[in-house]
């Protein structure tokens, strides 16, 4: 038996010579598929190219993708670590107080106070807005700010900074370059972005601090320090009136007689025979520098030794562990209690400089500690202070004595971050936190998750996340709109389709009868109306195709003075296109079914003599 | 080329029954046989059952010598076991058929239509053949329309000249001539009877024109009816004697 295929391959060829010979008809079933189609792929279109329209503005702006904080609360260095590396941030930069952020911009007439904002690379605010991520000594200004200051990208403006201090008004002048002026969208209010050092700077002069960078004068950021009491020693114990004075108005809260056993802990020397021995205390909160002046004025007149301590600092030193006192007492304290002088300045509030502040006596013991030397230590604290001590004599106590300053300043490291410079050797206040963050996603899709996220971390934010997800909604409401016509479509052209070729079956019984005669099979037959259900299905398709472009070209015209070039309100998206072709074809498919089955009951002998 | 023996077929239409009944039937090749009988005497059941589209309801042996070295396709054996694609292509293969109304598929042009069992056959009719074998029958100018601008005798020679085509065993034609005048029929049965010598097919013509066919055919059958009871007819097939040959 040959040729076992060619009879199933002659279907086709038949089955389409049948659709052309009664092409009326075929037209008609063509018409109607396209005339499901058509408007579903319309709908679709449209469903998918507003979407579309609606995200690209969302995603064209980086307004959108911003995540603001509402409340103004220190973030740590670390906390900015963490977030950088959660999944969907694309850009994040700390900001400063918003009191602090504001510079003074000379103006063609007068001057006016802008907005100083930190970016850093991929500030997307900055890039898609026409800017370029300014440098050091740059800044990119927006709109208004540049219409304000009168200048274009490649001017210069000039920024002042003002603080005051001790009354006094201060100022410094910075010369900057607009690197680039932003596009309107980028913002209606007058603003200065620069990059981060420089914000900090600002904030630091405000502050009163100095930035040497750039020549601006004011304190460096030393830590100060902090004392838990102070031992008062006088050779006559005080008159109680005047022992009750001291707790008054003095900052002190408790004053209490005290054994000389406990002068020793504190102080490392015991009092001299007789003397009189109080110690102060502000019970919850440490001593200043100001309540030491505040009993030294009380008690002017008196002989005494007033001695702040600062209790159980532990050094660490290698393998063993100092325990140092701190004394830095004046030459009358000194000679009033036998002590020698050491080489460091008496106690006054300020700091020793000159590296005084990490000068340091030994017992004559500890032989080795003495030969000059610095010793490397180290101190617990907020951070672990790697610090180093100068060897500056002997001393004839058993514990190493260094500037009682010191100790001060340990006490506030334990509290607070504080850095050491081993160049100038000072301590330098580590900067505590942010006040502020600018936040970009990646994406508007990545919005809501961050928003959320910093929400349930108990972080106050604002987003366009009702924007984001009104679109969301919008997509969802379409897609089901979609489906519940695409269902009816569909329920429609399947019921045409089975009409129509079961009706093609019955009108054909005789000559389906006769090609069974001539030797088609009932298996080949069955495939006579599948094959007419899916040529009608390819042709509906491609009518359908054909009057979705003219339809989605009028609509897009029409629209054409609301869309920016490039944008589409009516677009298929292209993934769509075959997944539609194939189960348009599959249901043609499936509905032919039907009249298939009815094909292979066809009995040759009842149909062949029909007229 | 053909042999039917004992063959029963059984149809009943309401509460009527009627029951073919064929001892022997048998048709060689080059031969041309008539089946004649009144209606509803089983002439067209027996071409069904020839033509391999009604299933007998017994018979003791259906054989189709279609390669006549080889020993012959069993039919019998073919509807027992309901391989209906087997049915298909013996039907495809040896035989051609001739339907009262030609039977040409409207569809498609007279050329298509004699075309087609060689094309679902697998092979092809040799180019020409069936331009001369048009010619032959007169049908040149008619090749390339379709079948409905055609008279009737064209479409039945055309039907003619598709059953033939793709060069057969077996021609089957039921009721050639009904629907043409009498000279018109002697013009196709003339021409079945010409085809099926040059050809060496088997030709079975079933007839109610009897004195036409008796004067070509080779051999011919006919069909005794008796009433078996009130709602039974039993038709039992014979050979007549005194054929042409």
């Amino acid at each position: 038996m040959k040729g076992q295929g060619s009879p199933l391959r002659q279907i086709p060829l038949l089955a389409a010579a049948h659709l052309r010979h009664e092409w009326v008809l075929t037209l008609c079933l063509v018409i109607a598929l396209a005339a499901v189609i058509s408007p579903l792929l319309v709908l679709l279109g449209l469903k998918h190219g507003t979407i579309q329209t609606l995200r690209e503005r969302l995603v064209e702006d980086p307004v959108f993708r911003e995540i603001r904080p509402t409340q103004t609360r220190e973030f740590s260095p670390e906390w900015f670590d963490g977030l950088a590396a959660w999944p969907g941030v694309g850009f994040l930069t700390p900001t400063i107080l918003p009191l602090s952020s504001v510079i003074t911009v000379a103006l063609p007439q007068g001057t006016s106070l802008f907005d100083l904002i930190p970016t850093a690379p991929g500030d997307p605010l900055i890039l898609e807005n026409g800017g370029v991520v300014p440098g050091d000594g740059e800044v990119v200004l927006t709109a208004e700010a540049a219409r304000l200051a009168g200048v274009a990208t490649g001017g210069e403006i000039t920024a002042r900074v003002t603080r005051s201090r001790g009354g006094r008004s201060e100022a410094v002048e910075a010369k900057l370059k607009v690197a680039a002026v932003l596009e309107s969208r980028a913002g209606s209010l007058p603003r200065v972005y620069a990059p981060l050092p420089f914000v900090l700077d600002v904030e630091g002069y405000k502050e009163g601090y100095a930035a040497p960078g750039r020549g601006w004068p004011g304190e460096t950021p030393q830590p100060y320090p902090s004392f838990d009491g102070a031992v008062l020693l006088l050779p006559d114990p005080l008159p109680p009136i005047v022992r009750s004075g001291l707790i008054i108005n003095t900052g002190f809260g408790r004053i209490a007689d005290v054994k000389p056993g406990r002068v020793r802990e504190l102080l490392g020397f015991e009092p001299p025979e007789g003397f009189a021995a109080y110690d102060l205390l502000t019970p919850g909160s440490p001593v200043t520098a100001s309540s030491l002046r505040a009993i030294d004025a009380k008690l002017r007149g008196y002989s005494r030794a007033l001695l702040p301590y600062a209790e159980g600092v532990v050094l660490k030193a290698g393998e063993g562990e100092l325990r140092p006192v701190g004394l830095s007492p004046s030459a009358e304290e000194a000679a009033m209690l036998g002590l020698a002088q050491p080489p460091w300045p008496a106690f006054s509030g300020w700091l020793p400089e000159s590296g005084a502040l990490v000068d340091s006596l030994w017992p004559a013991g500890a032989a080795g500690n003495v030969n000059g030397t610095a010793v490397d230590v180290r101190a617990p604290g907020v951070k672990e202070l790697d610090f180093l001590l100068r060897p500056a004599g002997t001393t004839t106590l058993e514990r190493p004595v260094v500037p009682v300053e010191l100790l001060g300043v340990l006490r506030t490291a334990a509290q607070r971050g504080v850095t050491f410079d081993r160049q100038t050797l000072t301590f330098r206040m580590a900067r505590g936190g942010y006040r502020g963050f600018r936040l970009y996603a990646a994406s508007i899709d990545d919005v809501p998750a961050i928003y959320h996220r910093l929400k349930d971390q108990g972080v106050e934010v604002a987003a366009e996340v009702e924007a984001i997800e009104r679109i969301r909604v919008l997509d969802q409401g379409l897609s089901r709109l979609f489906w519940l016509i695409a269902a009816l479509g569909l329920c429609g052209g399947t019921g045409v389709l089975v009409a129509s070729l079961y009706a093609a079956v019955e009108r054909r019984r005789r000559d389906l009868g006769v090609l069974r005669l001539l030797g088609f099979a009932r298996r080949h037959v069955f495939f006579f109306p599948v094959a007419q259900g899916l040529i009608i299905a390819v042709l509906g398709l491609a009518a359908g195709f054909g009057g979705y472009a003219v339809l989605a070209g009028a609509i897009n015209r029409a629209f054409a003075m609301d869309l920016a070039p490039g944008e589409a309100f009516c677009i298929l998206p292209g993934t769509y296109v075959p997944l539609f072709c194939l189960s348009t074809v599959a249901l043609a498919g499936l509905a032919s079914l039907v009249a298939a089955w009815r094909a292979t009951c066809i009995d040759p002998a009842e149909v062949i003599r029909e007229q | 080329m053909v042999r039917l023996e004992g063959l029963v077929k059984t149809r009943s239409q309401g509460d009527s029954v009627f029951e073919l009944r064929v001892p022997v039937f048998e048709v060689g090749p080059g031969r041309m046989v008539a089946v004649v009988g009144e209606s509803g005497c089983g002439k067209s059941t027996l071409l069904d059952i020839l033509a391999l589209v009604m299933a007998p309801t017994s018979v003791d042996r259906f054989e189709i010598a279609a390669h006549p070295p080889a020993p012959p396709a069993d039919a019998a054996a073919m509807w027992a076991r309901g391989d209906e694609g087997g049915l298909a292509a013996l039907r495809r293969e040896f035989f051609g058929y001739v339907l009262q109304t030609g039977g040409l598929l409207p569809f498609l042009t007279v050329r298509r239509n004699i075309e087609l069992p060689g094309s679902i056959n697998g092979g092809s009719v040799p180019p020409g053949r069936i331009d001369a074998l048009a010619r032959g029958m007169g049908l040149e100018g008619c090749l390339d329309r379709m079948p409905s601008s055609l008279s009737i005798g064209q479409r039945q020679r055309a039907a003619i000249l598709r059953a033939l085509a793709h060069g057969p065993h077996l021609v089957l034609a039921d009721e050639p001539t009904a629907a043409v005048d009498k000279a018109r029929a002697r013009v196709i049965l003339d021409d079945m009877h010409r085809l099926a010598r040059e050809e060496s097919a088997a030709v079975v013509v079933v007839t109610h024109d009897t004195d036409l066919v008796m004067e070509l055919a080779d051999a011919a059958y006919t069909f005794d009816l008796e009433a078996v009871s009130a709602g039974m007819t039993r038709s039992v097939c014979r050979p007549v004697h005194g054929g042409a040959s």
